[in-house]
């Protein structure tokens, strides 16, 4: 494998990791606010279906970004009520919302099967930057989602580390009965976050029928992404610029198969190397959660445990 | 559907109690109501969307309730989503929540048709069928051991890893279906590659003329023997202590470990068992596309609507199989209604039962209600029995 073969699989894995690094903010702020979504998948789903139907009508790829974002973010708010309001187990409440994104994405996405979308998302080089040798080409060739990813990841960390409101979320995932006390509202809170994850799930799904596989497809639009992106917020330890990094390794592993099977590479089948990445997802926690507590490690403590005040 | 604006705010003039104990009749009016506001909300979605609701509906009742052959096939459909629906259900119970059903009853057809391709043609029929189920339950169980031994030695979150392992189980599926030459794939099969036709010996007994198989019979026999070990067992007691209250289990002598592994096995081999019966019961050879309609999620929404009793997911699994059933049905409509109306109704049921929950769990009193402010105690005055009876308590949410 040449030098190009690797600069252009680097190139891919960062395109195919920003799907995963948007849904994984969406899932990490959800739980910073104590509220486990495990409806990650679905809200994808929908958000790439009305992505597509969106930026097709108009013609605009970034209206059909809104688009998808806003439809995720829609759906979110049946997991907060569930959650919040009504006390639901969170983990039923998440797949249950998966199966209602799956079957309305599916019902939606019906007359487009298979049809692809005109209006892609360009790239947009950065003047200068790409001009960097190797480096150029891998990070500053790509689309504007790409780059807006970098900040949202930025702004996340600077609101949730360095913010009041920032802090407030914190303690609303930490401790929300002394949160409560402190005059901060609860539920609001977990409802601003449990819809965030929407948005940003939604906007994930979007960003991979606009700029990764620009056709819409049944069972392979996400194909597990939101899985993975849940499963990426332990592995980031509930902080969004590992989950940055976490998100571009997977996108690695997810490319380099494809590389590997273009450059002939054939002693491993390639259904092997595709159970690579959850083989080493499940290899790592397992690793980490028996070297590390669960409180080193960062997890909210309230997480999945639904709030009510006046109780215990 | 489910705004949240009228509960969210108003600051204390609602106050949610906690029942002791919910009255039967509401554990019964809750599902019922939840299907019929499910029902109202798929008609507002067809509405909303162009069709005819009550053509629809005429359809699936049609289709999968009303005729013999339909029922047939719903009970064929339901026959898989018992099984699955019971794995769940026995782990979710315990808050042990394996999300893997679908790995393991991936590995489950797995072992049983290799098994049936292994020996279906020596050995006779009853042993052959029996090598089938057992092969099944096994190769479940062996999938679900990782999550269960990591959980339990290690305090890995079994969520994230038995649902990483459903996507490794499917990757080895597809490898053997679609791997040059392995044991499972038909050689003779050249335009597009399949699995290997198990030999009659090894396949289910069908009734009659009906396509309802031996494994129907398997997975209500399944669901009565989950429903005694965990109600009249001291396995089950000790379960049950377990899944209300870690601490209390620890302190009755009750091992964790032990627990933790018994029932996650369990359940994956009840899962391996719907895998089982896929294979030999339906598909008669191992068929990745015939098996990736997320069987096992679709037993996880089937456990929590029978509310986790193991006797209830019998009827639920009948009204979800049916549900699904119809899903093919409604595309030959004139209009083409998708047949995913058939997934946006079962997880819309599921929702309203969710939120209905709340009612069977606590009791919604309004403020200035005489009868409120005298009987119970204050707010903020510690409330003895409301954390045993708690069923989303902290350590059952543990999940990292």
């Amino acid at each position: 494998m040449d030098v190009t073969i690797v600069v252009l699989t680097l190139a891919a894995a960062v395109g195919a990791g920003t799907p995963l690094a948007l849904a994984a903010l969406g899932a990490l702020l959800s739980e910073r606010a104590g509220v486990l979504n495990l409806g990650i998948e679905g809200l994808m789903l929908v958000g790439a279906v009305n992505a597509f139907i969106v930026a097709e009508v108009s013609g605009q790829p970034l209206l059909g970004l809104v688009a998808g974002a806003a439809a995720g973010g829609a759906l979110a708010i049946i997991h907060a009520f569930l959650s919040i309001t009504m006390r639901a187990n969170q983990i039923v409440a998440g797949l249950a919302l998966v199966l209602l994104g799956t079957g309305i994405a599916m019902f939606l996405g019906q007359p487009i099967e298979g049809q692809p979308l005109s209006a892609r998302l360009p790239d947009t080089s950065l003047p200068l930057l790409s001009e960097i040798p190797i480096l150029g080409r891998i990070l500053f060739d790509q689309d504007v989602v790409v780059y807006g990813t970098w900040v949202v990841i930025a702004a996340a960390t600077f609101y949730l580390m360095r913010t009041r409101t920032g802090l407030a979320v914190r303690a609303v995932g930490e401790a929300p009965a002394t949160a409560d006390v402190m005059g901060i509202r609860v539920a609001a809170v977990r409802y601003a976050h449990v819809v965030a994850s929407g948005v940003f799930a939604g906007a994930g799904g979007a960003y991979i029928i606009l700029a990764r596989v620009p056709a819409w497809a049944q069972d392979g639009t996400t194909a597990g992404l939101g899985w993975i992106a849940i499963a990426l917020v332990v592995f980031a330890s509930w902080r969004p610029w590992r989950a940055l990094a976490g998100a571009y390794l997977f996108g690695v592993a997810l490319r380099a198969n494809f590389a590997l099977q273009a450059a002939g590479f054939t002693a491993v089948p390639a259904e092997f190397l595709s159970m690579l990445p959850y083989l080493v997802t499940v290899a790592v926690l397992m690793v980490i959660t028996a070297t590390d507590t669960r409180e080193r490690l960062g997890a909210p403590t309230a997480l999945g445990v639904p709030y009510v005040r006046d109780e215990r | 559907m489910t705004a949240p604006s009228t509960t969210a705010a108003p600051a204390r003039r609602v106050r949610f109690e906690r029942r002791a104990r919910a009255p039967r009749w509401l554990q019964v009016v809750v599902p019922v109501v939840s299907v019929v506001a499910a029902l109202l909300f798929g008609a507002v979605f067809l509405v909303a969307t162009g069709h005819d609701p009550v053509e629809v509906y005429r359809t699936i009742l049609r289709v999968s309730y009303t005729t013999g052959f339909g029922i047939t096939d719903t009970l064929r459909s339901a026959t898989p989503l018992i099984l699955t629906g019971l794995a769940a259900a026995v782990a979710f119970r315990f808050k042990l929540y394996n999300i893997g059903g679908e790995g393991q009853l991936y590995i489950g057809a797995v072992a049983a048709s290799g098994i049936a391709l292994a020996v279906g043609e020596v050995v006779p029929v009853p042993v052959a069928v029996a090598a089938v189920v057992l092969g099944g339950a096994i190769g479940g169980m062996a999938w679900v051991a990782v999550p269960a031994l990591a959980r339990a030695y290690l305090g890995t979150s079994e969520i994230i890893t038995s649902l990483m392992l459903n996507f490794v189980a499917l990757y080895a599926m597809r490898y053997l279906i679609f791997g040059s030459d392995t044991f499972w794939r038909d050689p003779g099969a050249t335009t597009f590659p399949q699995g290997r036709r198990l030999p009659e010996n090894a396949t289910f007994y069908e009734f009659g003329t009906t396509r309802v198989h031996l494994g129907l019979v398997i997975a209500v026999i399944a669901a009565v023997a989950v429903y005694l070990v965990v109600t009249r067992t001291r396995w089950g007691y000790r379960w049950r202590v377990f899944g209300d209250s870690p601490p209390a289990a620890r302190y009755a002598g009750i091992s964790r470990t032990k627990v933790i592994v018994s029932v996650l096995l369990i359940s994956g081999a009840l899962a391996g068992l719907a895998g089982a019966g896929e294979v030999a019961g339906r598909a008669f050879r191992l068929d990745p596309q015939g098996l990736a309609i997320n069987l096992g999620y679709t037993g996880i929404i089937v456990a929590a609507l029978a509310r986790y009793n193991p006797l209830a997911v019998v009827p639920v699994a009948v009204l979800v199989g049916g549900l699904l059933n119809a899903g093919p049905a409604l595309q030959s409509l004139p209009e083409r209604v998708p047949d995913a109306i058939s997934t946006i109704l079962t997880a819309a049921i599921l929702l309203f039962a969710l939120g209905g929950e709340l009612f069977v769990r606590y009791r919604l009193r309004l403020h200035g209600d005489g009868e409120a402010e005298a009987a119970p105690p204050e707010p903020g005055e510690p409330v003895p029995e409301a954390s045993a009876a708690d069923s989303d308590d902290e350590e059952g949410a543990r999940w990292m």
